[in-house]
């Protein structure tokens, strides 16, 4: 199934988070991101990534924009937007030859170390959702300990 | 501006509003607005005996009128027995606005004493519903709830309302404007528009499917006018019955499950089906792969979620019902001749005199479909009939025709057992001046009966007839017909005796068990100037008939 996005402007009203995920669980779709952001109208910008086929993203989407705090529902084409996600890692204590290998993995991706206490490294890494995931599959579980990620965020190119 | 507590500023607000008459129960974490209810003469409190009941009643009410219904209750336990009503009154898009009390601000969250997180809880089943967190956002979010549950399509409004809120004074002012920012599209795209009426303009066997969405949007002489246009019959769902008056010539009656025969075969064959403001539910369509299957869809309804979520649809337009139709006829009067006639409307005429379900049984124990006979023989067309949920229901459904919108209530969506009785009691408060009349079975009747005591009190007028097989009759029906006749947790017993129970709380009570008997003792029920209980023992054996099994095809039902 297609990874779909969604960008949600709505009211920030209590219970609007709430409002939009449970209209996912409902459908027994799992969010596999989301994301907000307060606009300077004062209006909230939720990001969502979720899978669906073609029939369910468009009945999701009339869902959300039924919803009565959702002012609006834009349906992203990733071609028309730039997309971000980043992602803090943090290894285990790792020796010589492992320490080596990571630094240059982290440079090849344009990734920043932000701290190397006692061979424990964390690192900032930004990028698209897939770049992410290929960095944290090819270091794996003998290197990490914790990955903490953002979830994608996005503004799009249009210039109006 | 002026001085004055949240509770006062409430009350300003439902005035504003037009509310006269709201259905409740207090409790400790709603006793401010009471305090203030005290000294309002031109609102009308209707004290239920128990939360569900207020919600039901004021669904009723807004069903009757199109107005929407009020009910109060306090916090915790309070508001939660309000939520099936307000799922009920969801499920068929009901203006209903609940207003509930809630613990002091400064506990919420800890648990406090009937403290519920109603927010969470009424989210997933209101149409939208706040908590009002400050005094000044009171008289605006009072309105906002009102603009939101009528405006579009129905639905409840469920507000939350903490205690100090009630208390605390502002200078407040009752907004005459509402900002309501939601965009409701009500008039349909002109394409559309000419797309339709060419797909019916060459359709042969054409078929209208009303629901309740006609009736909210009052388009039912819209809908007669051009099923009389086209020279199409008209079937209906549970919830638009009553948009054509059921003894016009082209009405066949409710779709579905325990739709007519006429209805379902019509749609079975149809080549063209307009569907306006129904759902498609699948008590509706049965075997969606085998719905219409002949025919071209055009579905029009004012939200869009609902094109194309059950059923396939070739043309879905969204747009207010009345305003498509409109346009639909305006566009169809420059094309066809009017009543044209066909060979389908000639099969339509023979369906319909053919496949009348017959009613006139003369057997003791009653026959339900005699029973429905003989009420129809008393009532007039102004009486408003409520129904339960279960084999009574459909009964009704099925066999009683119903010449006017909004003088046939039923729990359609959520088949609420249970609604009946209190709805009829929220629509009898509402319009006095018609005769309204429950039918009941006795395993409904007994999850609100407690109710007798708010009719008998307040004077309310209403009557129950209770279609009594001291069973849970469509379950029993199901394990009768799919389970072996393995009859598993259905049995009601011999009590209580309805009459008893009627006159213990005040009301009329008799029985009639003779066919002969029914007339006669419901006009006594009707004139006898109480709440009244007409207790009907019927053929504990009659199943409801037709049946389309459930995901079964339409044109395929079980007969006997």
């Amino acid at each position: 199934m297609k990874t779909r996005m969604f960008s949600v402007l709505c009211q920030n009203v209590p219970g609007v988070m709430m409002r939009i995920s449970r209209s996912f669980t409902r459908r027994q779709i799992n969010l596999d991101s989301i994301t907000v952001g307060i606009e300077p109208s004062g209006l909230a910008r939720v990001i969502l990534t979720f899978k669906a086929d073609d029939r369910m993203a468009e009945f999701m989407r009339r869902i959300l924009a039924r919803a009565e705090p959702i002012i609006d529902v834009e349906v992203i084409d990733p071609e028309r937007s730039i997309v971000r996600e980043i992602a803090l890692l943090k290894t285990k204590k790792l020796d010589e030859e492992q320490l080596w290998k990571v630094v240059q993995k982290v440079e090849s991706a344009g990734g920043k170390i932000l701290e190397d206490k006692g061979n424990v490294l964390i690192i900032e890494l930004s990028g698209s959702h897939e770049h992410i995931e290929n960095v944290v599959r090819e270091l794996g579980p003998e290197i990490l300990k914790e990955v903490a990620r953002s979830g994608q965020v996005l503004i799009s190119r249009e210039t109006i | 501006m002026v001085e004055m507590t949240g509770a006062k500023a409430l009350f300003e607000a439902l005035k504003a509003e037009g509310v006269k008459d709201i259905f409740g129960i207090p409790g400790g974490a709603i006793i401010p607005v009471y305090d203030a209810l005290y000294d309002e003469t031109d609102i009308h409190h209707i004290l239920t005996r128990h939360e569900q009941a207020a919600a039901h009643a004021a669904d009723g009410y807004a069903r009757a009128t199109g107005r929407p219904g009020v009910c109060f209750t306090t916090s915790g336990p309070g508001a939660t027995n309000l939520t099936t009503g307000i799922l009920n009154a969801y499920m068929d898009s009901s203006p209903v606005v609940a207003i509930s009390g809630q613990m002091p601000n400064s506990v919420l969250g800890s648990d406090a004493f009937q403290e519920a997180d109603m927010l969470s809880i009424m989210l997933p089943i209101t149409k939208h519903n706040f908590i009002i967190r400050k005094v000044v956002d009171l008289p605006a979010i009072i309105r906002l709830a009102f603009k939101t549950a009528t405006t579009g399509r129905p639905g409840p409004v469920h507000i939350d309302l903490p205690k100090d809120v009630q208390v605390s004074k502002a200078d407040l002012k009752i907004p005459a404007e509402v900002n309501y920012q939601k965009v409701i599209k009500l008039d349909p795209n002109p394409e559309d528009i000419r797309k339709a009426v060419k797909m019916l303009v060459d359709a042969e066997q054409p078929v209208i499917y009303a629901g309740g969405g006609v009736i909210i949007s009052s388009a039912s002489a819209e809908v007669v006018t051009l099923a009389e246009l086209l020279g199409a019959p008209v079937v209906t769902s549970l919830m638009g019955k009553g948009v054509i008056p059921e003894d016009h010539p082209l009405a066949l009656g409710m779709l579905g499950m325990h739709g007519r025969m006429a209805a379902n075969i019509a749609v079975s064959e149809c080549d063209v089906l307009l569907g306006v403001g129904v759902r498609f539910s699948d008590r509706a369509t049965g075997d969606v792969r085998h719905f219409a299957s002949r025919a071209k869809i055009i579905h029009i309804d004012i939200d869009q979620v609902e094109l194309g979520k059950n059923v396939r649809v070739d043309l879905p337009i969204v747009g207010d019902a009345k305003r498509a139709l409109a346009e639909i006829i305006k566009g169809l009067k420059l094309q066809v001749k009017h009543g044209r006639t066909s060979a389908w409307l000639q099969k339509v005429k023979k369906m319909r005199e053919e496949l009348a379900p017959r009613m006139d049984y003369d057997e003791v124990p009653i026959k339900p479909q005699r029973v429905i006979k003989e009420i129809m023989s008393v009532l007039n067309d102004d009486a408003i009939i409520v129904t339960e949920v279960g084999q009574c229901q459909m009964w009704a459904a099925h066999f009683y025709v119903v010449k006017k919108p909004r003088h046939f209530i039923s729990s359609g969506g959520l088949g609420t057992m249970g609604f009946g009785f209190p709805a009829s009691m929220g629509v009898k408060v509402a319009r006095p001046e018609c005769d309204v009349v429950n039918i009941a079975g006795d395993g409904s009747f007994l999850m609100n009966s407690q109710e007798l005591a708010t009719v008998v009190e307040n004077k309310i007028n209403v009557v129950s007839c209770i279609f009594n097989n001291r069973y849970l009759g469509m379950v029993k029906q199901w394990q009768d017909l799919f389970y072996q006749k393995r009859r598993s947790g259905v049995y009601l017993g011999k009590v209580p005796d309805f009459v008893k129970l009627a006159e213990a709380y005040g009301a009329w009570g008799d029985r009639a068990s003779r066919p002969s008997e029914i007339a006669p003792k419901l006009r006594e029920a009707l004139k006898c100037g109480k709440p009244a209980v007409l207790d009907i023992p019927i053929d504990p054996d009659e199943h409801v008939l037709p049946m389309v099994p459930s995901g079964g095809r339409l044109d395929e039902p079980i007969l006997t």
